[in-house]
C-alpha cells in the first residue's frame, strides 16, 4: 500500500492562496488505510481550510468529495461535471492519484494536499512503515522476506555496513540494522547459506516505467 | 451473526415493544419520546408499568452482568411523568363496519383502541358497570391504583369508543341480535370463573374464591375474615388476597403452595412484600380437606414432594404419605386456577375445549361463527395482561384485514440476538440496579396506598443507563476500506477481517462508537448516533443559545455517563451538549463549532478509570488533542478548546474572556 501524509497546513493555505472554490477530493484506497486522505480527513481538512479562509478575507468555498481511486480514470469521470463548478482541485490521493485527476481533468488545476512517502506495511495500531522501494529487482528470495533496498538506511544488499551496533541502526538509532534483522530470520529458517552468495548491483531503473499486460492491452 | 435479529426484551414481549428504544430515551431524559414509543403499541402503559410480569426482564442481557434493566418500572416512570400529555389524535371514522367488542379488559379494550385508530365504529359491552376487567376489579389498589386504570380506559373512549356497561352475553343480548347491529363481534370476556377443588368442606362457609372476593373488596366492601386466614395458591391473584386480607385487619395470613419458591408464579418480588407484610408461606404442601361445622374452622394440608415433570415443564408436586397437618383458618380463600365461564360461550353456539376455553382458527381469533372473534384468556385461559394486550392488537388487526379484504398478514418473526459471549461479559462494568422506593411496612398494611412509589427522574435516567443497547451498536457500510483500524481499536475485539470488508457482530457491539469516531472512511455507522443527527443537534443549540446573545458563547460536551442527571454544572456561558462517552466524537465535532462562530469549547469527561467503555477517555483525549492543533494551525487558537473540570472552568472562562471573540467573527487571526 501507498503511504502518505498531509502536507504541513500552512503549505496548503498557500497553494489555494488564489483559488475561491476548492473541491477538496479524497481517495477511497491507500490513503484511507493510512489514515490521511480519506473521507473523515476530508471533512476535516475541508472544516479547516474554510475557518483558515475566513480569518484571512478570502473566504473559500471547500466542497467535500471522496473517490474510491484516484489513479484510474473511470472513477475520476464520477466527480466530472462536480468539479467544472471549481476552481481547483485539492487532492488527498498519492502522487500518482494527484496526476491521474490532473490528466483526466486537465481543464482543472489539480494541486496535491498529501506528501507521498513510501510503500508500506501496517506495523500496528495507527502505524506504517516503509518495506519497498519499488526498485523493479527483487531479491527477497535471498533475504529471508525483509527487503534490504527499503529498510537498511543505505540500501546496502549485500550485508550490513560497520555501522550496526546491538542490532541498530547508526543512522537512526530507533531503527533496527534491517542486515541483523534478514541473518536473525535466514538462521530461523536455517538458511544462513544464502548469504554465501552475492548480489549484483541494481541497474537503477530508467524513469518512466510502465506496465503492459499483453493479455489485456491487445487492443 | 444475524444483523435482523431484535434486542431479546423486545422478542420476548409479546407485543414487541421497542424497549431499547424508549430505555434509550429515558436515558437521556426525554420522557415523551419514551412514552410515544411505549403508545405506539400498548394503550395501558401506566398498569403494565406496574403489573407487567415483565418477560422482557427475563430474556435481557444485562442479568449476564449483574442484574436485567428494571425495563416495568421505566416504563412506569415514563407514563407516570407523562399523564398529562395529549399523544393520540382522535380519529376520523373512515369506514362504516360497526364492531362489537364484548368485555372490556385488555384484551377487548386494546382491539377497540386499534380499531378506532383504524377508523372503525367500536361498541365495547361488559357485564360490570366499571370498565377494564381485572386491571379494574380484580388486582388491588395497592398494586394498581383504580384512578389510573379509569384514565387509561377513558383515554380509549376518547377515541370515540362506546361503551354499554351492566349487560351480560346470555343474560341481556344475544349473539344473534348483536349481529344484527355490528358487522363483527370480538369476545373478550376472559377467563374469571374460579376453580374450586372437590375436597370435603368446600362448600362450608368461610371457604371463598380469591377472584370474587378481590372484586368485591375492590368495589369497596369489607367482608368480614376472622382473623386466621389460608390462601390456597402461589399466583399473583393468591398473594393479591393474601396481602388484601391483611389490609383487612387480619392477623394471621398463611400463604399455601403445593410446589417450593422456585416455581411460585407470582415471583420473588411479590414473596418478598408478602413476606414482609407479615405473611407466612408454607410450600409443598395442598389440602386435602375443610372441616369446620356450617363455618370452616380449620383445613388439613397432606406435605407433597417434586416428582417428575408435568406437561408444564414443572416437577410435579407428589404427596408424602402419613404427612397430614391442620391449620386454623376462620377464612380460607382459594386461588388455585380459573377458567372461562363456559355455559354461556356453550349456548351461544361458540365450540368450546374441554378446559371451557373457546376454539379459534388461529391468532386471528376466528371462531365457528361467522363474524364472530375470540381472543384473550377466554381463548387461552389465565394469561398476563401483556399477553391479552397482544391478543386484542392481533385480532383488531386481523378484522382490519378481514373486513378491507386484504391476506392475512404474515406474522413478523422477531428472532432475538444471542447472548453476550463471555470474553465480552467480562470487559463490562458492573452496575447496580435501581431499587424502587415503596412504603414502610406500617404505613402499607393498614390501607390500599399503592406500595411502589416509582423511581425519581435521576433513578430512572441511572437504570435507564445501564442498558446495553443491545443490537444498536456499529454497523460497516460498503465504502469501508478495510483499513481494519477498528479492528485493532475496539476495546471489546468484536471487529474482524471479512472478506472483503470489516464485519461487526452487531449482537456483541458495545455500542461505545470509538470504532465509528476513528473511521478513516466514515464507513462505520453508529445506529444511536447518527452523524447528521449530531451535526443537527449542534447546529440547533448553537442557534438557540445565539439568541440569548451572550457575549461569549461556549459550547461543552459532557458525558452522560459521568454526569447522568445533566450537565456537570450550570454556567450562563456554556450550552451543553450530552454525549453516550465522548471517546465517540472525532475532531471534526471538536473543531465544526468553531466553524459556527462558537467562541470556546469544553469537554467534561468521567472519571479516568470510569469509563463506561474502558478506552473512551483515552481516545477523546487524543481527538481533543488533534483538534487543537488544527484550531493552531488554523489561527483560532487551541485555547479555546479544552478537557476541563468543574474545578477549572473559571482559568477557562478568564482565558477565554481575555483571548475574546471567536476570530471568525472579527476577522482577526490569533498569532500562533
Amino acid at each position: 500500500m501507498i503511504v502518505a501524509e498531509l502536507k504541513p497546513f500552512k503549505e496548503i493555505e498557500n497553494m489555494l492562496r488564489d483559488y475561491k472554490k476548492v473541491m477538496v477530493l479524497g481517495c477511497g484506497t491507500c490513503v484511507t488505510v493510512c489514515m490521511s486522505g480519506g473521507e473523515r480527513q476530508v471533512e476535516l481538512l475541508a472544516s479547516a481550510l474554510r475557518m483558515a479562509g475566513r480569518l484571512e478575507r478570502n473566504e473559500i468555498i471547500a466542497g467535500e468529495k471522496t473517490i474510491l481511486r484516484q489513479c484510474d480514470p473511470e472513477f475520476i469521470d464520477q466527480i466530472k461535471d462536480e468539479a467544472s463548478n471549481y476552481d481547483a482541485i485539492l487532492s488527498m490521493a498519492c502522487g500518482a492519484g494527484v496526476q491521474g485527476v490532473a490528466e483526466r481533468l486537465a481543464g482543472i488545476h489539480i494541486l496535491p494536499a498529501m506528501n507521498t512517502t513510501f510503500i508500506g506495511v501496517s506495523d500496528g495500531q495507527g502505524t506504517w512503515i516503509e518495506a519497498c522501494a519499488a526498485c523493479g529487482d527483487c531479491i527477497l528470495d535471498r533475504t529471508g522476506g525483509i527487503c534490504p533496498v527499503a529498510r537498511c538506511a543505505k540500501s546496502l544488499i549485500n550485508g550490513p555496513c560497520g555501522g550496526s551496533k546491538g542490532g541498530l541502526c547508526e543512522v537512526s538509532k530507533n531503527n533496527p540494522c534491517v542486515w541483523q534483522q534478514i541473518y536473525a530470520r535466514l538462521g530461523k529458517l536455517n538458511l544462513i547459506n544464502l548469504l554465501k552468495g552475492m548480489s549484483q548491483p541494481k541497474t537503477r531503473p530508467v524513469h518512466p516505467r510502465k506496465l503492459v499486460n499483453p493479455k489485456n492491452a491487445f487492443g | 451473526m444475524n444483523d435482523k435479529a431484535v434486542p431479546p426484551c423486545q422478542a420476548a414481549c409479546p407485543i414487541h415493544t421497542d424497549v431499547r428504544g424508549y430505555v434509550s430515551a429515558i436515558a437521556k431524559g426525554d420522557v415523551e419520546e419514551a412514552i410515544r414509543i411505549i403508545r405506539q403499541v400498548n394503550p395501558f402503559p401506566s398498569s403494565c408499568g406496574r403489573i407487567c410480569t415483565r418477560l422482557c426482564e427475563k430474556a435481557c442481557r444485562r442479568a449476564q452482568i449483574d442484574e436485567p434493566i428494571s425495563i416495568r418500572e421505566l416504563k412506569r416512570f415514563a407514563s407516570d411523568q407523562t399523564l398529562g400529555l395529549k399523544l393520540i389524535e382522535i380519529p376520523e371514522n373512515s369506514y362504516e363496519e360497526k364492531i362489537a367488542v364484548i368485555g372490556s379488559g385488555p384484551a377487548g379494550l386494546t382491539a377497540a383502541h386499534d380499531l378506532a385508530l383504524l377508523g372503525y365504529r367500536v361498541t365495547v359491552f361488559d357485564s360490570q358497570h366499571v370498565l377494564g376487567g381485572m386491571l379494574s376489579q380484580g388486582i388491588p389498589d395497592y398494586r394498581l391504583p383504580k384512578d389510573l386504570v379509569k384514565k387509561e380506559v377513558d383515554n380509549i373512549l376518547a377515541l370515540g369508543v362506546e361503551a354499554k356497561t351492566g349487560l351480560s352475553l346470555g343474560q341481556d343480548f344475544t349473539l344473534e341480535e348483536l349481529l344484527k347491529d355490528y358487522q363483527a363481534v370480538f369476545i373478550a370476556v376472559g377467563s374469571q370463573k374460579s376453580l374450586l377443588p372437590k375436597y370435603n368442606g368446600v362448600e362450608l362457609n368461610g371457604v371463598i374464591a380469591a377472584v370474587e372476593f378481590l372484586k368485591q373488596v375492590s368495589r369497596g366492601h369489607k367482608p368480614r375474615l376472622g382473623k386466621n386466614i389460608a390462601v390456597i395458591g402461589g399466583g399473583h391473584t393468591a398473594i393479591d388476597a393474601a396481602r388484601t386480607s391483611v389490609r383487612l385487619g387480619a392477623s394471621d395470613v398463611t400463604i399455601v403452595y403445593r410446589r417450593t419458591v422456585d416455581e411460585i408464579p407470582a415471583g420473588p418480588e411479590e414473596v418478598e412484600h408478602a413476606e414482609k407484610e407479615g405473611i407466612k408461606i408454607i410450600y409443598l404442601a395442598a389440602p386435602v380437606e375443610f372441616s369446620g361445622n356450617e363455618k370452616v374452622q380449620s383445613v388439613r394440608f397432606i406435605k407433597m414432594q417434586l416428582g417428575d415433570l408435568d406437561k408444564s415443564g414443572r416437577r410435579r408436586p407428589v404427596p408424602i404419605e402419613n404427612s397430614e397437618f391442620e391449620i386454623t383458618a376462620d377464612t380460607v380463600i382459594l386461588a388455585i386456577g380459573y377458567m372461562p365461564d363456559a355455559e354461556v360461550l356453550k349456548e351461544s353456539g361458540l365450540n368450546i375445549s374441554r378446559s371451557g376455553t373457546v376454539l379459534v382458527k388461529d391468532y386471528t381469533g376466528i371462531t365457528n361463527i361467522h363474524d364472530v372473534f375470540a381472543a384473550g384468556d377466554v381463548v387461552s385461559g389465565p394469561q398476563s395482561v401483556i399477553e391479552a394486550i397482544a391478543s386484542g392488537r392481533r385480532v383488531a388487526e386481523a378484522l382490519h384485514h378481514y373486513f378491507r379484504t386484504m391476506p392475512d398478514k404474515e406474522e413478523k418473526n422477531f428472532m432475538a440476538l444471542k447472548e453476550l459471549d463471555d470474553g465480552i461479559v467480562k470487559l463490562i462494568n458492573k452496575s447496580e440496579r435501581q431499587k424502587m422506593p415503596a412504603l414502610k411496612v406500617e404505613e402499607r398494611i393498614t390501607n390500599f396506598d399503592e406500595v411502589d412509589l416509582g423511581y425519581s427522574k435521576d433513578q430512572a435516567v441511572m437504570e435507564a443507563q445501564r442498558c446495553l443497547n443491545c443490537g444498536a451498536g456499529a454497523v460497516v457500510a460498503d465504502n469501508c476500506a478495510a483499513c481494519l483500524n477498528c479492528v485493532r481499536i475496539c476495546p471489546y475485539g468484536i471487529p474482524f477481517p471479512g472478506k472483503e470488508i470489516a464485519e461487526i457482530d452487531i449482537s456483541q457491539c458495545q455500542a461505545c462508537g470509538i470504532c465509528a469516531s476513528e473511521c478513516p472512511a466514515s464507513a462505520i455507522i453508529l445506529q444511536l448516533e447518527a452523524k447528521e443527527n449530531n451535526r443537527a443537534e449542534l447546529e440547533k443549540a448553537v442557534d438557540i443559545a445565539r439568541e440569548e446573545t451572550p457575549e461569549i458563547l461556549i459550547i461543552g460536551f459532557y458525558c452522560r455517563y459521568g454526569s447522568p442527571i445533566g450537565p456537570p454544572f450550570d454556567e450562563d456561558e456554556v450550552c451543553w451538549l450530552g454525549k453516550f462517552c465522548t471517546g465517540r466524537m472525532d475532531e471534526h465535532q471538536f473543531i465544526y463549532p468553531f466553524e459556527l462562530e462558537v467562541d470556546g469549547v469544553v469537554i467534561h469527561m468521567c472519571k479516568n478509570d470510569e469509563c463506561r467503555f474502558r478506552d473512551g477517555n483515552q481516545w477523546s483525549k487524543s481527538h481533543i488533542k488533534s483538534a487543537k492543533k488544527i484550531l493552531n494551525e488554523i489561527g483560532i487558537g487551541a485555547d479555546r478548546l479544552d478537557i476541563i473540570s468543574e474545578e477549572d472552568f473559571h482559568n477557562f472562562r478568564n482565558k477565554l474572556h481575555a483571548l475574546g471573540i471567536n476570530p471568525l467573527r472579527t476577522g482577526k487571526k490569533v498569532k500562533t
